[in-house]
């Protein structure tokens, strides 16, 4: 196999750069897209969230995988090498990261200067000292990964007890690349455009019911109709001349009232002009259930029947109050005549459950 | 958000668990896992360097070992630097140990401590088939009633439990043979290994301190080997001398109470029992409850 020897990586390259903004802009979507999924429950954002990490994950390392193959298939060369400097770096633990400024001498090729950075043990830091022989390691193809051997074979343990060997001249390869101020700011740009390239086609459902939560909405009056939406409460009061039986009434108040959020219901009262919708309290779900579910065609049908089947006498008023205190929903529709009171019970569907009449 | 909202999710991780299981066992029937083309060799401990008083435990202890190549015929030196495998934590020259490289990369080579049955490279999908079988367990769980997480985790787990219990039972009987007719001899803690670890996010400082003893078998084998267990006090051990008892086949299995040790192996099969016993209790509820 032919092992051609490149040159350091002195800087960032374009394809360092790209990649960094596009890491930047994986994170920042796959993350907005989970906590936003979180916040307006939402199953399908919060799955792509996860999904646009596992497929970057997965495409980074399909992408990498020739490289690290091709890499891994070069045996690494031994060589003897000098200690020019070498300079603690921090570190609180046993092992310290120390710099390491070395002059490598291959057996076949002429000495070079690299620099390469290494963790050290406490104890054994006192033996290396510069102008020291060390054993080193490096892969042929990038003699700038050269890696100090802390157990070297007896063979090169000897050869480097007896070596001398004269300092190179630079230059001077280093193993890491230095990190320009470009590659830090194009990674936060990526960060922040991939939020808000998921923050901005959903910034309605994640501000609007913020806002609807903060601050009671003021009341929005038409010639038709009156809408009052509160942090708790939503009503709305039909015009004269329409009542929430008529074609599709019901609905779409309903419907106005629960545009630009998804929030759960507690009850939901209908009387002939008026609906009043109680929502749960942020956070608790258990006991509310969606009041766009209910089955708007069957009110209609339902009053109906209640108001003809009972025996309460000319009817005066009705009420439908529909709740989910018991799990599902039970809707209830209370007559009142001048024979008396009757209650017809249904179901989620709108099925018939329960009729009494007093 | 109401839990149909994941259904779908659930059944897509189950799909790609599940698919990332049949490659996997395909290729294991195949005979094209890394673990199946791996070459594995019997080396020779021909040195071992003693370790340095307050250094790391990191690497195992240092070795140099040779083995003969197959391709070439010709004896190969090594050492464990680096990250070569399983660390080695017992050593005396002339032991025989697993050397392993993947097929055309003999650089790569790595140890094996303990001689390990050839892998058929099944840990992958098996690990793949519980992930996939784990969310099954919760979908049930949550649509069918708590009871069923009972049933479907405690109750597999019972039953491996029980299947692996003749085995233990079995392995107990010439442990105990083993622990009585262990050879005893004087050793000496010839260093103790200190490694400090920093956590990055609350700056926490935990200390691993590994003492390192050093005996002669009666065969006059010079065995070093990292001593984790019953020793009083083990940060001041240095220089300590110690009872060693040790069989004398294989001065791995070694301890400084025997006593200590016949416990463990007894509280070991007791703990065994209890937990088949808990699970499937649990697993019992579970059905009960449904």
């Amino acid at each position: 196999m032919t092992i051609t020897t490149g040159s350091p990586p002195t800087h960032d390259t374009p394809a360092d750069l790209a990649r960094g903004l596009v890491t930047g802009g994986v994170i920042g979507a796959s993350v907005t897209a989970f906590v936003s999924g979180c916040v307006i429950e939402k199953t399908s954002l919060i799955v792509m969230g996860l999904l646009i990490a596992a497929v970057y994950a997965l495409a980074f390392f399909l992408a990498t995988l020739p490289r690290r193959a091709r890499e891994a298939a070069v045996a690494p060369r031994t060589a003897l090498a000098m200690i020019e400097s070498l300079e603690a770096v921090g570190g609180e633990s046993s092992d310290v990261p120390v710099q390491f400024d070395l002059t490598v001498a291959p057996d076949d090729s002429p000495a070079y200067r690299v620099e390469v950075r290494q963790d050290v043990n406490l104890v054994e830091l006192a033996d290396y000292r510069p102008r020291g022989i060390v054993v080193v390691e490096y892969p042929p193809d990038r003699p700038w990964k050269a890696r100090i051997v802390r157990r070297p074979t007896p063979e090169w343990e000897q050869r480097a007890a007896g070596a001398r060997l004269d300092s190179a001249p630079g230059p001077v390869m280093r193993s890491d690349p230095v990190q320009g101020w470009a590659g830090g700011l194009l990674t936060l740009l990526g960060l922040l455009l991939g939020t808000a390239a998921v923050l901005v086609p959903y910034r309605a459902d994640l501000f609007g019911a913020d806002a609807s939560r903060a601050a009671p909405r003021p009341s929005v009056s038409s010639s038709s109709s009156t809408t009052t939406v509160t942090s708790a409460t939503g009503t709305i009061t039909l015009g004269p001349g329409r009542s929430m039986l008529g074609q599709n009434e019901l609905r779409s108040s309903v419907e106005s009232l629960t545009r630009g959020h998804r929030r759960q219901a507690l009850s939901v009262v209908v009387q002939d002009r008026m609906l009043t919708v109680v929502f749960s309290p942020t956070g608790v779900r258990s006991t509310g259930f969606d009041p766009r579910s209910l089955p708007f065609d069957r009110v209609q049908p339902l009053v109906e029947e209640a108001t003809t089947t009972l025996g309460v006498g000319s009817p005066h008023s009705w009420q439908l109050t529909a709740d989910g205190l018991t799990g599902s929903v039970t809707l209830r529709i209370v007559v009142t005549g001048a024979a008396g009171t009757g209650t017809l019970e249904a179901d989620g569907q709108g099925k018939v459950t329960r009729r009494s009449s007093s | 958000m109401t839990w149909d909202g994941w259904d779908g999710f659930v059944l897509l991780w189950c799909a790609a668990w599940g698919g990332v299981a049949l490659v996997g066992y395909g290729r294991s029937l195949a005979g094209m896992t890394e673990a199946q083309r791996t070459v594995r060799l019997t080396g020779r401990i021909e040195r071992v360097r003693e370790p340095r008083h307050g250094g790391s435990r990191k690497g195992g202890i240092s070795v140099v070992v040779s083995y003969r190549d197959p391709v070439s015929g010709q004896e190969v030196t090594v050492t464990n630097d680096g990250e070569r495998g399983e660390m080695i934590t017992s050593a005396w020259k002339g032991r025989e140990i697993e050397v392993s490289h993947p097929r055309d990369r003999p650089h790569a080579y790595r140890f094996s401590d303990t001689a390990a049955q050839p892998d058929r490279g099944t840990g992958l999908p098996n690990a793949a088939v519980f992930l996939a079988y784990a969310a099954l367990v919760i979908l049930v769980s949550v649509r069918q009633g708590w009871p069923w997480a009972l049933i479907g985790f405690c109750g597999p787990w019972a039953l491996l439990g029980i299947a692996y219990l003749p085995g233990a039972v079995r392995e107990r009987t010439p442990r105990l043979s083993t622990l009585a007719a262990m050879d005893t001899t004087r050793g000496r803690i010839i260093a103790v290994l200190q490694d400090i670890t920093v956590d990055q996010d609350d700056s926490h400082t935990s200390t691993t301190i590994t003492p390192v003893v050093s005996f002669a078998t009666r065969e006059g084998t010079a065995v070093t080997a990292h001593c984790t267990s019953h020793l009083a006090d083990p940060a001041t051990a240095y220089g300590r001398e110690v009872t060693v008892h040790h069989t004398s086949h294989n001065p791995v299995e070694f301890t400084l109470d025997r006593v200590a040790e016949h416990r463990s192996s007894t509280w070991d099969l007791a703990l065994h029992v209890l937990m088949i016993v808990v699970l499937a209790t649990a697993a019992v509820v579970g059905v009960a409850l449904l």
